[in-house]
């Protein structure tokens, strides 16, 4: 990156270039979160919309970016009837589902075909909802990209065993990034499909080290059980060795999860993060390392289950400080003289009734 | 309304990522004046009607934003404007306070835990009632159809038994005053289910060859099974599942969001528990069902005990080791719990 940046500085001016700071505290979000979830409780989930908005408001307002944060723009409204056309299509799904096996087939089919419209809708609501020095995202993709790349493409990569995956992957952001814009210049993307294939083998690699090394570490304590004598004999002791078994499993099993998760996503994040830029306005980096990363997705689930879930908000903050962390933009002077001609507010105070689908269709 | 002395702050007009260091003056009739802090130029004015208070959020400065879409935000994050009204202040001031964050942690989960255990089982209640026959007759027939194509095949009983089953099921149909066309028994032959019974919602009940045979020499016991699937006909348990499973998954979802990755996997296996916590709830109601109405019909309800027995004592292998652990992943109750249950009103 530094080099790129210096290679580019004689045909441009000089970027400045600075990690993403997270001011959020875990302790402020702590009020925050279970205070909104009391409130939630209390109104049967309605002010669940309000609680959502607060909370990425709070996130976005504590990002910052060459010292300036983002903001969240939408309004508890638009999430609140967001909310109630999912939940109204989720009960039907659920409902219809469990009538009969047949309509759950023509149903899940159905799904295959709304699901690209809903993608589409919910990224270019968060990113229109989403302002930089007072200056929106956008998203520009359209159905039939939509469809090609999150259902087409996944789907017949099934028909070649899996082996077209990472490309189909690497379709999939490819299509995400190029299709975001910032005042009204589109993200430029450049990936290669050979990284995402090594990030797959990796991923794969890894579990299959840790199976390994879990499969001799349970024949090494059979043997020593057997010979150790009386106690592999005892019915008592078999049941002590099968229990140790299975809580192994599932250790392996979450450790494993995390180990895949950890080595393809920072791999993958920190490739996408080299070779995408808006033109002239900026350019990114991510130096995101497996080890710690794994580690603190472990360790957040740790905290979850012990906290009984408590110490959800504290991971959560946990988490967006270290994405900060590891990421680096470079933004060049032309950020600071941006006007986006396609943002025309007649009224900023969105008071005009928004179209119906002007909502993010999700539970979440 | 009092006025406010100059706020310094950072001022952006609409869509426009230049920023000016900016003083904002809001005068004694709340009408808003910006000013760049370098040249003194007017940036901005704007009349009451034409501006808002963004949100208050802890930790955050409270934006002031115009009609036309320009914006100012306060350097100080910790500053409050003196003309907020309380309402627009309550949010954070709740998020921020001891006493209200105390009182959440301690009332969110009994709350919650009330709403799962007693408010969704009741609507789910008084919801039942509303669903059509219609439907019902729909989700029994599709099921009964999935099930005959895979895993029941016609029944191998001998004639006397199968006569013996018929006579007790019709017995108790024509004594507890049942709608007989509402009710449908089947025998089949089920490697699958093994010694098994079960009750669709539209009234359809099956009992497999295994049960009848392991408990031929008890005709009461077989009267008892039947009752007691006859109960999750009355009771439309099949409907209630659905609608509380739904009701669950609902309330989970929107109060805690989607918690990325990991903590799916945790909510998951909540949501199974739920619905087995919700199975037990009914296959309870349906014991006390079959033994209520054993008493009605004259005979014991130690009748009922008799066939869990026997059940037990088939599966006595699994079902002797039923730790604490195991109930709460099992869809029925302890065997043993039911048998107590039968033989209690009788001693």
């Amino acid at each position: 990156m530094e080099n790129s940046v210096n290679h580019e500085a004689a045909a441009q001016p000089a970027a400045r270039t600075s990690k993403v700071a997270f001011g959020g505290k875990a302790g402020e979000f702590f009020g925050i979160w279970i205070v909104n979830l009391l409130l939630s409780i209390v109104t049967l989930g309605i002010y669940s919309a309000w609680a959502k908005v607060r909370t990425n408001q709070y996130f976005y307002g504590h990002t910052r970016v060459d010292n300036q944060p983002f903001r969240y723009l939408a309004t508890p409204i638009q999430i609140l009837k967001g909310r109630i056309i999912a939940v109204i299509i989720f009960a039907l799904f659920f409902v219809l589902s469990s009538l009969s096996p047949m309509l759950t087939l023509v149903l899940a089919l159905a799904f295959l075909f709304v699901s690209p419209w809903l993608i589409v809708q919910s990224l270019k609501f968060n990113l229109r909802m989403t302002s930089y020095r007072n200056v929106r995202f956008a998203f520009h993709g359209e159905y039939k990209g939509a469809f090609k790349y999150f259902v087409l493409l996944p789907v017949l990569s099934i028909f070649t065993l899996y082996l077209a995956m990472p490309w189909a992957l690497k379709k999939m952001d490819q299509y995400l990034c190029s299709n975001i814009s910032f005042g009204g210049k589109k993200l430029h993307v450049s990936t290669d499909t050979s990284t995402y294939y090594i990030a797959a083998l990796v991923a794969m690699a890894a579990i299959f080290g840790l199976m390994m090394v879990f499969g001799i570490l349970t024949a090494v304590v059979a043997v020593i059980a057997a010979f150790s004598g009386e106690a592999a004999e005892s019915a008592e002791g078999r049941g002590i060795f099968a229990l140790l078994l299975s809580g192994g499993v599932f250790v392996v099993y979450f450790v494993g999860f995390a180990l895949s998760g950890a080595v393809y996503q920072s791999m993958i994040r920190n490739h996408l993060f080299e070779r995408t830029e808006l033109p002239g306005i900026a350019k990114f980096k991510s130096e995101m390392k497996v080890m710690p990363y794994m580690w603190l997705i472990l360790s957040n689930l740790l905290a979850i289950i012990l906290t009984l879930g408590l110490a959800y908000p504290w991971t959560k903050i946990r988490k967006a400080a270290y994405m900060a962390s590891v990421t680096t933009v470079a933004v060049y002077p032309q950020i600071d003289s941006l006007v986006d001609q396609a943002q025309n507010d007649s009224n900023a105070f969105g008071e005009e009734a928004a179209g119906l689908f002007d909502v993010d269709v999700s539970l979440a | 309304m009092q006025s406010t002395n100059a706020i310094s702050g950072q001022f952006q007009h609409s869509g426009s990522s230049t920023l000016y260091a900016a003083s904002a003056t809001l005068d004694a009739g709340g009408y808003l004046s910006v000013r760049c802090q370098q040249t003194n130029d007017m940036l901005a004015q704007a009349g009451t009607e034409d501006y808002r208070f963004g949100v208050v959020i802890p930790g955050l400065p409270v934006e002031l934003r115009l009609r036309d879409g320009a914006v100012f935000v306060p350097d100080d994050n910790a500053f409050r404007w003196p003309q907020l009204s309380g309402r627009a202040n309550l949010a954070a001031r709740l998020e921020s306070h001891k006493l209200s964050i105390v009182a959440a942690i301690v009332l969110s989960p009994l709350l919650l835990w009330w709403i799962i255990v007693d408010l969704m089982p009741m609507l789910a209640s008084a919801a039942v009632p509303l669903v059509p026959d219609k439907v019902k007759q729909q989700m029994g027939e599709q099921t009964f159809y999935s099930l005959q194509q895979t895993v029941l095949s016609p029944t191998e009983l001998p004639q006397p038994e199968q006569a013996m089953v018929r006579y007790h099921w019709q017995m108790a149909l024509q004594q507890l005053h049942l709608q007989q066309q509402h009710y449908q028994l089947h025998l089949f032959k089920s490697e699958f289910f093994g010694a098994n019974a079960f009750a669709l919602p539209d009234g359809t009940v099956v009992i497999t060859d295994d049960l009848v045979l392991l408990l031929k020499h008890n005709p009461d016991a077989i009267l008892a099974v039947l009752l007691h699937e006859i109960g999750h006909v009355e009771g439309q348990h099949s409907v209630r599942l659905v609608a509380q499973s739904l009701g669950a998954t609902l309330v989970i979802g929107i109060m805690f969001g989607n918690p990325e990755g990991v903590a799916d996997l945790l909510l998951g296996s909540g949501s199974v528990l739920l619905q087995n916590a919700f199975s037990r709830d009914m296959e309870r109601e349906a014991d006390q069902f079959a033994i209520a109405q054993l008493t009605v019909l004259g005979k014991t309800p130690s009748a009922f005990a008799d066939a869990m027995s026997a059940l037990l004592a088939q599966h006595s292998e699994e079902s002797a080791e039923s730790s604490t652990l195991l109930k709460y992943l099992s869809t029925h109750p302890d065997t043993r719990e039911r048998i107590q249950q039968a033989t209690q009103p009788s001693q």
